[in-house]
């Protein structure tokens, strides 16, 4: 067996300890490298920006445990946001497995932040229907929510003054991490009941959103760990994204070494079986 | 009986698909109603298909264990951890935490469910690695195209890689933001009006599978 042939058939438990060192050692020693703002993420960070105060903000946590690593930060980061801002913010979500964390997320934040339940947040927690909620939500909020997530009804709470429907909500952003998510809030909420929108969602699912972004549908899209970190840099308080976009990048610039060689590999071994082919 | 199953149903879909395309269109406040009336009809029949499918699982799994079919020890931990879970869900009143104190819900969603579908979702890095190591492979035009491609964004999407080449990050967001946009939108338009098409022959009956193949 040639050198080529052996290099391609390496133990993948060779890989796994590349990437696993790639992923370790940065988190121990970060570098630091500059984080360059892209304009999707800008677009939400300028509009939450622009937002008078005690402007509703609705922030769906459609994520669950899975994709914490990628959205919780973003979830923190807009968070943090809003409530500088002093926004009335109403969390949600549209996954049932992921309510308890929502709750942890919100109530984390809102207390770092000093704020009130009832009065400057509140948490809705999750209803059945996934897209007949978003609807639902649309027509009559207090139908689709009758009690927040602790069982308080929903028309009791000071911060909901003055808000019937989707129609009322003045900025809204879904951090999802597949169905119902960000397509979801458009097609059946933004398209129908006319609030401005953004988005934010894993790394993988980032490519298939920019056709809502480039045309307007959403103003701005925070894609992945990076999308977390750049907002985290614009708000100016740096978190566990902009930690982890080290071991992002080594894990990526790994990766793509593996791939070059992989390639090198074959195509080396492709010329010897050729030119075997051509003696023979 | 051919009318329960068969024209009912079909004339039940004529009516509803019809009415709620056209609701869309109207303002009018008894429309309005009809769609919040609906949508709350949705929510609770929502509701009811998490009891199905859960009730779809235990069956599914109770035939595994009965019979011992190879992996029946994992279906028995299926059913251990569904059950426990549901009488600690029920017994906190589904509540994670009750006065800040956490409660064995909590515990089982924070210890056991947070950590698990974390590690789940961490471990596909190693394997998608050895994946590209393995099959990643420029053996044609096309595929050395989407190679380069994908180089180019996850050069550009992070920072040393963008500090290695300045240029990958303009390059990249050229490529999601162009090359992607465009054809994603093809391939939603294509995909969208293959919706409205089996929506219609939905609509107008054409498209009877959804009845099932039972005796007429």
């Amino acid at each position: 067996m040639s050198f080529a042939e052996r290099m391609l058939k390496i133990d993948r438990r060779i890989i796994f300890l590349v990437i696993g060192l790639c992923t370790l050692l940065p988190l121990l020693y970060p570098v630091g490298l500059p984080i360059k703002i892209s304009s999707e993420v800008r677009g939400v960070y300028d509009h939450i920006e622009s937002l008078p105060e005690r402007s509703v903000f609705l922030l769906s946590i459609d994520f669950d445990p899975a994709s914490k690593p990628e959205l919780y930060p973003q979830a923190i980061a807009l968070l943090r946001h809003a409530f500088r801002k002093n926004l009335r913010v109403i969390a949600m979500t549209l996954w049932v497995s992921g309510t308890g964390m929502a709750d942890q997320l919100v109530t984390q934040v809102a207390k770092e932040m000093g704020k009130e339940y009832g009065k400057d947040y509140a948490f809705l927690g999750w209803s059945p229907g996934g897209q007949a909620v978003i609807i639902n939500m649309g027509q009559n909020l207090y139908s689709a929510f009758p009690s927040d997530y602790s069982g308080k009804p929903t028309k009791d709470l000071p911060i909901l003054d003055g808000v019937r429907n989707l129609k009322d909500v003045t900025y809204m952003v879904s951090l999802g991490a597949g169905r119902p998510g960000v397509e979801e809030w458009y097609v059946f909420g933004k398209d129908k009941y006319k609030f401005e929108m953004g988005g934010g969602c894993t790394g993988v699912m980032a490519p298939g959103l920019y056709p809502l972004l480039r045309s307007g549908q959403i103003n701005g899209l925070i894609g992945g760990l990076r999308g977390a970190a750049e907002y985290e840099s614009l708000i100016g308080q740096k978190g566990k994204a902009v930690a982890g976009m080290d071991a992002q990048s080594a894990t990526h610039v790994a990766i793509i070494v593996l791939v070059i060689m992989c390639n090198v590999f074959y195509f080396s071994l492709r010329r010897t079986s050729q030119a075997q082919g051509q003696v023979g | 009986m051919i009318f329960l199953r068969r024209q009912l149903p079909l004339l039940i879909t004529l009516i509803t698909g019809l009415l709620f395309a056209g609701q869309y269109y109207v303002p009018h406040p008894a429309s309005e109603q009809m769609l919040t009336s609906a949508t709350k009809w949705l929510q609770i029949i929502g509701g009811f298909a998490l009891i199905l499918g859960v009730t779809s699982l235990f069956h599914q799994h109770a035939v595994k264990i009965k019979r011992q079919e190879a992996g029946w020890g994992y279906s028995l931990i299926l059913y251990a951890g569904m059950l426990g879970t549901i009488a600690v869900g029920l017994w906190a009143n589904g509540k994670e935490s009750v006065n800040g104190a956490m409660t064995a819900f909590g515990w089982v969603y924070n210890f056991m469910m947070v950590p698990l579908q974390g590690t789940m979702f961490a471990i596909l890095a190693f394997f998608i690695a050895s994946a590209a190591y393995r099959s990643f492979r420029a053996r044609s035009r096309e595929a050395a195209v989407l190679l380069v491609a994908a180089v180019i964004v996850m050069m550009g999407r992070v920072p040393l890689g963008e500090y290695l080449i300045p240029l990958s990050g303009d390059v990249s967001s050229w490529i999601l933001n162009v090359l992607n946009s465009s054809v994603r939108r093809a391939i939603l338009i294509g995909v969208s009006l293959g919706a409205v098409a089996l929506s219609l022959k939905i609509i107008f009956g054409v498209e009877r599978s959804y009845l099932g193949g039972g005796k007429e």
